[in-house]
């Protein structure tokens, strides 16, 4: 903490987005290049807490040592901070620009002002740290001779295998998709994590000796019994991609898809389109039109995305790229205070009233938010040739923990697309037959152990931020 | 430290007092207000350092309540001047007691290996209430060497000091405190059960008004207004006295759950049942194995059956017998009335902390603020005086003395005036000899002290606002000093002035070997240029002449456009620099309003 009364003196300010109607002329990433001044300026309002929360149990899952890359970001000792963020953290990258930030909800700043702008330090460090030619392969010194094999190439995969690579086993990564990344490349939009970001890391982790096998689906083209043979340990880290339905009458009927189908396919097209056009690289300067060919496409359409969360943001900022007509977002709970209520003090997550990137980009174009908060969908409507033409909803609150239809409140909306974003459910079956799961569908693990039961394979937590130091253990194990 | 003259009515006040060996804003009426008056000989988390307040930190309230200057930083010396054996602890407790007779006066120690027999010797020197500190407390300002390295657990301390007091069977004269993160109602059973009947919680209240343990309470920048003095940053309190109330009946609820348990209906039938405490075993930590902790558990009852365990009994202080209760019989009409009263008598040195009762009776009738006139009171002794004669002697309160003291004469002194000469049938040199004894005007926030002789060791150290003349010093004279003006009109010893950060020395260096014998780290040796200042010692030396008849002040006087160029001014940098940029300020805010005009 360089300036002790930093955060008396200096006003937060984060990054801005690009202006909501320019940023819709392409997939590139919403965020404005950050200016050093202000970042310096931002760093300096950390307080260097005695008891730092933003790496307590409320705050960051990988125990970044913010307080620490804070005050050297205002020092301006970028190299510094960017060593310090690589302890504790394979990936900023990916976290500086999707993690919810936990950390800022704990920030002790942000009791009485706004918290310390920690995501926007995180990316920039790192972001900078790749600029600058600091970010170099780390091959192992000594090879162990024992092989490893990760199923799934998400960031909980990627971070195990670069740390495992790095200790010296001789590690694949097996992938069912075409391209290596999982969430990070084909399930998180290119306008808020740019695929050349993956990219540049994905080239460091095979000058490091990271190999990497796609299009293999262990429990299909590979059983895991061969792969357990075959490696001294497998490691499964493959995510939670079984997406939560929605089974009501009229679920059958065209026009009716799951988020993914549509970010997935999109994503897909968008790279390869803008590949093509530009040296080979995936999302150089894209335009909406990249999307043309993708099966799915919301241009001239009216959207209805259910689902609040980030994958219906995510919906929502895509279908705005493609030209729909008119969108609305179905959020089950209330719509949330703008401020933490009483039940929901610091160090919580605070859950409060947020406009994220696709809310504002709906909002300029249409003029409204196109949320809808404590609604429920009773059916889908059918137009008379099978294809879907609307909901029928109702209001709900929550009574006594209890959801509650509110009578008289029914309504219509008119929809030719509906994307249903309402979270995952679990591992999908196929490579994990064999194991014992959960009544939650997961694979049981011991946690802090990670040992699954059959001997030499690990199950990795679904992905995410949170996983890169279990993966740590996964390996001492 | 310190109440800003809140009264002593006023429930805002603090109850507790503590005298720590820094003795900042300890006057009579901070005392007198006090329900307890607690002797800090440490902290547990950190034992063995003195605090310090930077600088920065003393704003104008602060320096106020410590009288002090604002913008200089404040050392506290590691020990108390007052205290270097048992003894000295016993005098300081019966100063205490006379400064507040109805106040329980407690002594904080930590917990460590001996403090057993530590705490048997308090007992002994009367104290009240022994608090056994833990080296948990979470103090946010403590220097994390300290927080990591220093002290020991409370439990370790409670069940020595409990077993030591039981088998002298001095357990029942005290009350024996124990803290440092007590949390629980489950630590508040085991330390009664260890042989603690008061349990001290700080930490975890402060939790409960928003602390969140920031460990910035030096730097004033606490973000949620508990330790800071700005006012900005003060607004983002949030903290209610029903937050402390509800932790408190939590806790009070845990333990009265686990009283039932243990089949008890009251504290003091559990205090000392260390039987009901066994080791978990459980504990597999490298480290805890190979511990044993039974002399811990070992009943202090069994060795001597019979004997009180909790405190059932007061402390003989023995205050019917001091000269005091005359002197306060013979002032009463100026108490009650404001009349003048004066008298004479002889005085012993079995008469100790001459002068401090009638203090407290003072100052329980008046505020600080409406004290009588100079002089009001006025006794003359004449003898040799115990102990402490003037401590805390408040103001309008005159004790003149001819014949000499013993050590800590005007310690405290809080506006009173305190003169010492030679008996007049004396045939030694009165310059020449010690005539009061050590660590004279300790502590001293305001008043006049004027002793014809010299003192011995320690003179004025940590004074912060009386003014003295001497005709000579043993060592270390005005150490620590914060405030006041002291002239010498002889010798020094050896470290004259060190740690000085306020106040201003003036010594008569006839010699001019000075400068040697004075601590440099902080002060500088000027002349005494200004008229002003010139003045103003000159006439604390008629006075001295006036009062005392000394043939000292007598030379001075009749030489002084000569004398004056001997003078050495000690002033401390710290100082002078605030003096120079308030002056500044002055100025400038003069300019500005006649630019205005």
């Amino acid at each position: 903490m360089g300036k002790p009364t930093g955060f008396m003196e200096i006003a937060r300010r984060t990054v801005p987005y690009a202006d909501a109607k320019k940023r819709l002329q392409t997939w590139d990433e919403f965020l404005e290049a950050a200016d050093e001044t202000l970042l310096r300026q931002q760093g300096a309002r950390c307080m260097d807490c005695g008891v730092p929360f933003c790496q307590s149990d409320t705050g960051c899952p990988v125990d970044n040592l913010i307080p620490e890359w804070n005050d050297l970001v205002y020092r301006g000792q970028w190299r510094e901070a960017l060593d310090r963020l690589h302890k504790t953290n394979n990936f900023p990258e990916f976290t500086g620009r999707v993690c919810p930030a936990p950390c800022e909800g704990a920030c002790v700043l942000g009791i009485h002002e706004p918290p310390v702008t920690i995501k926007n330090l995180e990316q920039t460090i790192i972001d900078r740290g790749f600029e600058e030619g600091w970010v170099v392969p780390l091959p192992p010194t000594q090879e162990t001779g024992k092989k490893v094999a990760i199923v799934g190439s998400g960031p909980a995969g990627l971070a195990a295998a670069q740390q495992l690579r790095r200790v010296g086993h001789d590690v694949t990564v097996y992938e069912r998709e075409d391209a290596i990344g999982g969430l990070l490349t084909y399930g998180i939009p290119n306008m808020k994590l740019d695929k050349r970001v993956v990219e540049r890391r994905l080239d460091q982790m095979r000058a490091e000796g990271v190999k990497f096998v796609t299009g293999v689906e262990i429990g299909k083209d590979l059983t895991l019994e061969r792969l357990r043979a075959e490696n001294d340990a497998v490691l499964l880290a493959i995510g939670a991609t079984r997406p939560r339905d929605l089974p009501i009458p009229g679920r059958e009927l065209r026009g009716i898809h799951f988020a993914m189908e549509l970010l997935t396919e999109n994503t897909r097209t968008v790279v390869k389109t803008s590949s093509a056009r530009t040296n080979g690289k995936p999302g150089w300067h894209t335009v909406p039109e990249d999307a043309a060919k993708a099966p799915i496409h919301c241009g001239g359409k009216r959207v209805l995305v259910i689902g609040g969360g980030d994958t219906g943001t995510d919906c929502i900022g895509t279908a705005m790229r493609h030209g729909c007509t008119a969108i609305v977002n179905f959020e089950l709970m209330e719509r949330p205070p703008a401020e933490r209520a009483s039940n929901n003090p610091w160090p919580e997550w605070p859950r409060i009233f947020r406009v994220d990137y696709g809310h504002q980009e709906a909002a300029a174009v249409f003029g409204d938010d196109p949320r809808q908060f404590g609604i429920l969908t009773k059916r889908f409507l059918d137009d008379g040739k099978g294809n879907v033409k609307g909901v029928e909803t109702i209001r709900v609150r929550f009574a006594g923990g209890k959801l509650e239809e509110i009578p008289g409140t029914e309504e219509i909306f008119e929809a030719d697309l509906i994307f249903l974003a309402m979270g995952f459910l679990g591992p999908e079956s196929t490579a994990v037959e064999s194991l014992e799961r959960d009544a939650r569908s997961n694979v049981q693990a011991e946690y802090g152990r990670f040992v699954t039961s059959t001997e030499g394979v690990f199950a990795g937590d679904r992905g995410g931020e949170g996983c890169r130091l279990r993966d740590r253990r996964v390996l001492d194990g | 430290m310190g109440d800003d003259g809140i009264a002593r009515d006023n429930p805002r006040r603090s109850a507790i007092k503590q005298v720590a060996s820094g003795r900042f804003g300890v006057t009579i009426h901070y005392l007198a207000s006090a329900d307890e008056i607690q002797i800090k000989m440490a902290q547990g988390a950190k034992p063995g350092e003195g605090g310090e307040l930077p600088g920065r930190k003393v704003d104008d309230t602060i320096a106020r309540v410590r009288h002090s200057t604002p913008g200089v930083g404040l050392i506290s010396p590691p020990p108390h001047h007052d205290i270097y054996s048992i003894e000295d602890l016993a005098q300081l407790i019966h100063d205490l007691k006379n400064a507040n007779p109805k106040a329980r006066i407690s002594v904080k120690l930590v917990s460590e290996i001996g403090v057993g027999t530590v705490a048997a010797g308090v007992a002994k020197a009367h104290a009240d209430h022994i608090l056994v500190s833990g080296h948990d407390g979470g103090t946010g300002a403590s220097p994390l060497t300290s927080v990591k390295h220093a002290g020991l657990p409370w439990e370790l301390g409670v069940a020595e000091a409990h077993q030591t007091l039981v088998l002298n069977d001095l357990r029942s004269r005290v009350v024996l405190q124990t803290d440092g993160q007590l949390k629980t109602g489950r630590d508040v059973v085991i330390a009664a059960l260890l042989g603690a009947e008061e349990y001290g919680f700080s930490t975890a209240p402060l939790i409960t008004l928003g602390c969140i343990m920031m460990r910035k309470c030096h730097l004033n920048t606490c973000p949620v207004g508990v330790a800071t003095q700005d006012p900005e940053l003060r607004k983002k309190f949030t903290g209610q006295p029903e937050h402390v109330v509800n932790y408190l009946f939590m806790v009070a609820e845990h333990a009265r759950q686990l009283m039932a348990k243990l089949g008890f209906t009251s504290v003091d039938e559990m205090i000392g049942r260390v039987d009901l405490l066994e080791v978990n075993d459980a504990i597999v930590h490298w480290k805890a194995q190979g511990l044993d902790l039974s002399p811990m558990l070992m009943p202090a009852q069994a060795p001597r059956p019979g004997v009180e365990v909790y405190c059932t009994q007061k402390q003989d202080h023995g205050l019917d017998e001091s000269l005091d209760n005359r002197l306060i019989e013979l002032a009463l009409p100026a108490i009650e009335r404001g009349e003048a009263v004066s008298a004479a008598m002889p005085i012993r040195n079995i008469n100790r902390t001459v002068g401090t009762m009638l203090s407290y009776e003072l100052a329980k009738v008046r505020d600080e603020s409406e004290p009588l006139d100079d002089d009001t009171i006025h006794f003359r002794f004449h003898g040799s005086a115990g102990q402490s004669f003037g401590a805390w002697l408040a103001r309008g309160v005159t004790l003149e003395l001819e014949g000499d003291a013993n050590d800590y004469v005007g310690k405290g002194l809080s506006g009173g005036k305190v003169i010492v000469y030679p008996d007049r049938k004396a045939t030694f040199v009165a310059s020449e000899n010690v005539i009061v004894g050590n660590v004279a005007l300790y502590g001293a926030t305001s008043g006049e002290a004027y002793f014809r002789g010299r003192g011995a060791e320690r003179f004025a150290v940590r004074n912060s606002g009386a003014h003295a003349v001497v005709e000579g010093v043993g060592d270390h004279a005005c150490e620590y000093m914060t405030g006041g003006r002291v002239v010498v009109l002889g010798p020094t010893g050896r470290n004259f002035a060190a740690g000085m950060s306020g106040g201003i020395a003036y010594v008569w260096d006839v010699g001019g070997g000075f400068a040697s014998r004075c601590n440099l780290e902080m002060v500088a040796l000027q002349k005494i240029t200004e008229p002003h200042e010139r003045h103003e010692v000159r006439r604390m030396i008629q006075r001295h002449y006036d009062y005392t008849g000394s043939e000292v002040a007598r030379r001075v006087l009749d030489t002084w456009d000569f004398a004056v160029q001997q003078f050495v001014r000690v002033m401390p940098e710290d100082y002078a620099r605030v003096l120079r940029e308030r002056a500044a300020k002055e100025e400038a805010a003069k300019l500005a309003e006649r630019g205005v005009a």
